[in-house]
């Protein structure tokens, strides 16, 4: 820290180092750097030039000190096999192994799906994908500006979508299966796309001057509060159709012999049913703050001047709360990707491997100690996660430069 | 007549009719969330055979309920294991949320307040290092050696070839890198993490728990205060600067009590992720710090989910992060901001 | 204003309170962790719930001599299997002086807080009382402590009661590591009064199983008015479906007795899979989920259980457990009404050369008993108490002496009789013994009748041993486990899935190495 402190001592020149700006551009006050002749405000004064590091400083070193070593020793792990040894455990060096029974060799129909003959619909829809992913690259090439970076970006980003396009309409129909790559794609997306518009619907309606409205916020968070593993038993509960609650109902329309167990599609819905359970609540009280947030003098005003509700809603509060549903929906992204404990407390993975998420694949690796395969499972649930972050977050950066 | 029933009294009130629907669309959603909560309660007041028998809803008039559930759990044989997982619950999950909201906030302040340029070529010398250390440890040198030793490195390179590349990255960057920490899944983490903490001693410990969930959630509380932080407008601290304060002043005085209703929503999510959390919970600690969601897994017993314990457990759970969130609903309301500006 | 800086101190002050408690919770517990928590471990209340049973005290060391020592005991959440040593731990502790810490984690992730503390030499614990199946990983890493010599010395353990099979099971290459607290196999329960009165004998050929669960499937078993079925047998994923399978293959597929082995040719290490005799196994273990409950397929043996136990199944396969529990006058809906017997076999079996199956006779079944050919398998083997080698020299006197106090025939025979404990017998005197098991609550012929089951398994000369080479886990809980999921649940044909499994396991042996697994096979098979 002391060697830090004197090379940013004579900071007047643009030498930058690492983190700390200089001079520090400050929104508020650019005229912080005049120091007073006494030793205390001399202090003073420099804490306040280094406010900037000392701010961000503490953080950046936390996530530092548990973040590289884990994350480097998972990946070596990734290349290697681990075995028990004698005094301990060996990791042999393997290369891309590990990676390579996952796309290409015995782990493919695990994780990549059993692949069916194409039919009709299958070319029908990645037909469709691949037109709109041209249409985007082409809306992009005939855009004045080009740039290297950007156009490999996008380049990128159309053979990614467009190989899970391919993985997916290749699973979904015609005897082929999901494999964990696409269900987990299923459960994120659908998982979130519901989560936010139920978020969403349910704090407008809190945010409104309704007598008891206090107690239907805290009963709404409720959910969010329980242990997930809890939530997974609950749910498991719930949905048993022999002794479960709903059983009688189940029976009355005659599905006694059925188990919704048994069906892929089914017992992916129960597990998306028991998600948006859970999560809805994280959107609706991130909601309701960014909401009460809200200044209330625009909306007086569009009030006085007539608008109604929608209107108000569009021009007024959407803007608004879009900032914060952003962050929101990039968070829940990304979390969501990690599901584990619904799959596996409620239905195992079944039936056969239909409800197996990418972390539940990592996590029968590292049980049965194939601890490189694991690894390499996560790896690629990173490479996935940080796929689909970089374009949400570049969609973010689109809007808000396009606000300006 | 009927339009009154259709007409708001103001933009925040609404009609009768809207009323009407939104008590419709809220309550149907409370009792989704209330019934199976219901159905926790009442299965902890049953035993075995009433869960095997088929589903029974109401005590006393379709079964007979039982304590034994509550008496096994509170002050039985699981009591102890109980108490004690619930003692390190209350201890460590608070503590790190607190922990994780200041410097979370903090960090988030700076990153909406200031522009920093970490330069790439900074970064790349990094992670060179970082490098350089792990070679050295893998061919032996004891890792204190090594680490200090590509600190030392990376210093000396900063000054020299990091000054050639100018280029830099910016606050976004800085931002993205954070939440990416959340990207890898526990189980990759578990071990590595384990042997980190080993070589510190730190096993089964509350500061390895407490470090450990202050920089997981640490990226969460940045990304959710950055937002709300710029919905405070930035004339406030001007004022407030020109006024003489200082920078930390202008940040503890100024910004932090206009954040409340999200420093308290961010505080309820973290110290919830961190109360419910399972993985690194059951591998950084043992006898000592263990803490209750390991207990409620370890009821998916041999001889199967003992429903009734689990339920228990899951009660048990949810009452003091229940209490806290009533209590802090409150402050996530709005009205804070009036007359703050314009005034 | 006021309310807000009132917040803020508090949370100041709860911050710091929170920093300094931290701060006082590292250094006492980097002392060792299991010092400051002795005290209260002896505290504990001493829960007798099970019923009283006369405890000799252990006839062996004299007074306090493991004054101050303390054992950490890992094992996983009970009260199955860490009751009886959180309850007799006090008691040992006044016999010895030595202090036991039982350690409780979930059951399924036992075996990883096991590896991680002993592979990354943490040894924060000093025993373990976990499944000797995992002896195979710990032993040759020279993670856990040889016993054989601690036996040798110690006659109150009586070793020879205990059955030889489980004398085998917890040795590898001809070493003890493991005492044996509980014993287990499958056997196949049934209800007596169903059957009776459908005038079906139980079943002594897994055709016969299927006859009668067909037969009895949508009866009214429990008469509650609601149909019940033939045959229970929980098929969820990551359970136990893939012990159920080697049940019901094995019978098949073992005929020479324990030393042919039922997974792999002893010759070359080729899995014994691809052949008429699985195939027929996997075929027979399909259609009983035709006479199961709908949701079988989601189901654990905790589940089946309870419905065998709730009267709502004819039959079903499971480990020692049902008999105690069916006497349970609280939970049990039929109590003297279930008969055990040693699991079903088969009047045809495999020819190893064609791949075919062929009848019975006495070169092809010379243990055959009526025609039949019966292979009991000792799926897990049986709870079982390990030291690590690590640990202090007294420390694992301490531990040994603790784990012989439990097996002693005194102390196990009292609580292999209580379902609670999920301790079964694993001793010759367990049962020879029918009155301790009529003292339990157990009638006459019920306890004859369940311990004729379990003896007649345990004796049998054709009993088949669980797989315990190197990488069981994924041979067994990773390919034959998604396999047989994928299997039940339609989506690969029988051929494509004995095909897919043959595939997945010789993957297998050839990454680890065809010649280092061919010996490890064949030393767990003839250890003696």
């Amino acid at each position: 820290m002391n060697l830090k402190r004197k090379l940013n001592a004579n900071a007047q020149s643009p030498t930058q180092i690492g983190l700390g700006p200089v001079p520090p551009v400050d929104a508020i006050n650019p005229e912080s750097q005049e120091g007073e002749p006494s030793r205390l405000h001399t202090v003073i004064a420099a804490a306040e030039r280094r406010a900037a590091p000392i701010f961000l400083l503490p953080a950046v070193l936390a996530l530092l000190f548990l973040s590289v070593f884990p994350l480097v020793a998972s990946l070596y792990v990734s290349l290697a096999r681990f075995k028990i040894a004698k005094g301990g455990f060996t990791l042999t060096f393997v290369g891309f192994n590990n990676y390579k029974k996952l796309l290409l060799g015995s782990e493919q129909t695990h994780f990549l799906g059993a692949f069916a003959p194409a039919t009709f619909a299958t070319w029908l829809v990645f037909g469709m994908v691949v037109v709109a992913l041209a249409i985007f690259l082409a809306k992009y090439l005939l855009k004045a500006e080009v740039s290297v970076g950007g156009l490999i970006g996008r380049l990128l980003l159309a053979l990614g979508l467009g190989r899970l396009a391919w993985v997916f309409t290749h699973t979904l129909w015609n005897g082929g299966r999901l494999g964990t790559v696409t269900v987990t794609l299923v459960y994120v997306f659908v998982g979130i796309f519901l989560q936010y518009i139920l978020g969403l619907v349910l704090a407008m309606l809190t945010v409104q001057n309704l007598p008891g409205r206090r107690f239907f916020r805290v009963v709404f968070l409720l959910p969010m509060m329980i242990t997930p593993v809890g939530i997974a038993y609950m749910f498991r509960m719930l949905t048993d159709t022999s002794k479960g609650p709903f059983t009688p109902i189940w029976q009355a329309m005659g599905l006694t012999n059925f188990s919704w167990v048994n069906n892929a599609w089914g017992a992916r819905t129960a597990i998306l049913i028991a998600d948006i359970w859970q999560w809805t609540p994280f959107m609706f009280i991130v909601l309701v703050a960014a909401l009460e947030s809200q200044p209330m003098e625009p909306l007086e005003a569009a009030t006085v001047d007539g608008a109604n509700q929608w209107q108000m809603f569009r021009y007024i509060t959407w803007p608004a709360i879009l900032p914060v549903s952003m962050t929101l929906i990039l968070i829940r992204l990304i979390e969501a990707f990690k599901i584990i404990d619904l799959p596996n407390v409620m239905t195992n993975g079944g039936p056969g491997t239909a409800t197996q998420s990418l972390t539940y694949h990592a996590f029968i690796n590292w049980r049965a100690l194939d601890v490189g395969g694991s690894a390499a499972v996560a790896y690629m649930l990173l490479f996935l996660v940080t796929f689909f972050s970089m374009i949400f977050v570049n969609l973010i950066r689109q809007q808000s430069i396009e606000k300006l | 007549m009927v339009k009154r029933w259709f007409q708001s009294k103001s933009y925040n009130t609404p009609s009768p009719v809207g009323k009407i629907l939104s008590y419709l669309v809220l309550s149907f959603w409370a009792l989704l969330i209330l019934f199976p909560l219901y159905w926790l309660i009442v299965t902890s007041f049953k035993i075995s055979s009433q869960v095997a028998e088929g589903p029974f809803y109401i005590p006393f008039v379709d079964f007979q309920p039982h304590l034994d559930a509550w008496k096994y759990i509170l002050v039985g044989d699981l009591s102890n294991d109980t108490l004690r997982t619930f003692r390190n619950t209350v201890i460590v999950a608070p503590s790190s949320a607190l922990l994780a909201l200041l410097l979370g906030s903090t960090a988030a302040y700076a990153l909406m307040r200031f522009e920093y340029r970490p330069r790439v070529g900074a970064i790349l010398t990094f992670i060179g290092c970082v490098g350089l250390s792990i070679v050295a440890i893998y061919l032996g040198a004891p890792w204190q050696v090594a680490v200090a030793v590509a600190f030392a490195v990376f210093f000396l390179l900063l000054l020299t070839i990091g000054r050639r590349f100018q280029r830099a990255l910016g606050n976004d960057d800085i931002a993205f890198w954070m939440i990416s920490q959340r990207m890898l899944p526990p189980i990759a983490v578990v071990i590595p993490i384990y042997i980190l903490f080993q070589r510190l001693h730190l096993l089964d410990t509350y500061t390895a728990l407490i470090i450990t969930y202050v920089t997981s959630n640490l990226p969460i509380v940045i990304w959710l205060m950055r937002d709300y932080i710029s919905t405070i407008p930035i004339e406030l601290e001007e004022c407030a600067a020109i006024d003489g304060a200082s920078r930390y002043r202008i940040f503890w005085s100024v910004v932090l009590p206009l954040a409340i209703p999200g420093l308290v929503a961010t505080f309820l999510f973290v110290l919830v992720f961190t109360w419910n959390e399972y993985l690194l919970a059951l591998f950084l600690s043992s006898a000592n710090s263990q803490t209750l969601p390991v207990v409620i897994a370890a009821q998916n017993a041999t001889r199967g989910p003992q429903w009734w314990n689990m339920s228990v457990l899951i009660l048990i759970m949810i009452v003091p992060v229940i209490v806290i969130a009533m209590v802090l609903e409150r402050y996530i309301t709005r009205g804070l901001l009036i007359g703050a500006v314009k005034g | 204003m006021k309310s807000k800086h009132m917040l803020i101190w508090v949370l100041s002050i709860l911050t710091v309170f929170g920093i300094l408690i931290t701060a006082c919770g590292a250094p006492a517990t980097t002392e060792a962790p299991a010092q400051t928590e002795a005290p209260e471990m002896t505290e504990a209340p001493v829960m007798t719930e099970a019923p009283a049973a006369t405890e000799a005290p252990a006839t062996e060391a004299t007074g306090k001599e493991f004054e101050g020592v303390t054992v950490n005991l890992l094992t996983f959440v009970g009260p199955q299997v860490a009751e009886p040593l959180q309850r007799r731990g006090p008691d040992f502790t006044e016999l010895t002086g030595a202090t036991i810490n039982v350690i409780t984690v979930p059951n399924s992730e036992l075996y990883q807080k096991a590896l991680t503390d002993m592979a990354t030499g943490t040894n924060a614990y000093d025993a373990f009382l976990f499944a000797p199946s995992w002896i195979v990983d710990f032993a040759p890493a020279g993670y856990i402590e040889d016993l054989t010599p601690r036996i040798e010395a110690d006659p109150a353990i009586e070793w020879d009661d205990v059955a030889p099979f489980f004398r085998d099971f917890n040795s590898y290459d001809g070493k003890v590591y493991s005492i044996p607290l509980d014993g287990d196999m499958h056997m196949v329960y049934y209800r007596i009064d169903s059957l009776e009165e459908a005038g079906l004998e139980p079943p002594k050929t897994w055709d016969d199983y299927l006859n009668v669960a067909k037969t009895l499937n949508g009866k009214d078993l429990n008469g509650d008015g609601e149909p019940d079925y033939g045959s229970c047998i929980s098929k969820a994923p990551a359970q136990q479906s893939y012990w159920w399978i080697w049940s019901i293959a094995a019978p098949f597929i073992q005929t020479q007795g324990s030393s042919q082995g039922a997974f792999f040719n002893t010759e070359d290490m080729t899995p014994l899979v691809n052949n008429a005799a699985f195939k027929r196994a996997l075929e027979i273990y399909k259609e009983t989920g035709q006479y199961g409950p709908p949701d079988e397929t989601n189901q654990g043996v905790g589940d089946s259980r309870g419905l065998f136990i709730s009267g709502r199944c004819a039959l079903t396969i499971d480990w020692g457990d049902i008999g105690p529990l069916a006497i349970d006058p609280e939970n049990s809906k039929v109590i003297d009404k279930v008969g055990a017997i040693i699991t079903p076999g088969s009047k045809e079996v495999l020819d190893r050369e064609t791949g075919e199956l062929v009848p019975c006779d006495e070169t092809t079944c010379p243990y055959a008993v009526d025609g039949v050919n019966y292979a009991p398998y000792a799926s897990f083997g049986g709870w079982a108490g390990a030291i690590n080698a690590a640990a202090d020299e007294k420390v694992k006197d301490a531990a040994y002496a603790f784990l012989s106090y439990m097996a002693q025939p005194a102390q196990s025979m009292a609580d292999v009789v209580v379902g609670k404990t999920g301790y079964n017998p694993y001793r010759i005197s367990h049962f020879e013994d029918t009155q301790a098991w009529i003292d339990a609550g157990f009638s006459q012929e019920a306890a004859e009748n369940y311990l004729g089951g379990i003896e007649a398994s345990l004796n049998s000369p054709n009993m088949v041993a669980d797989l315990r080479i190197p990488s069981n886990q994924k041979y067994i809980q990773v390919e034959l486990d998604r396999i047989l999921a994928e299997y039940i649940a339609g989506n690969l044909t029988t051929d494509e899935a004995a095909q897919q499994l043959y595939d997945a396991w010789e993957a297998i042996t050839e990454e680890v190495g065809r010649e280092s697994q061919l010996t490890s096979y064949k030393a767990t098979l003839g250890a003696k």
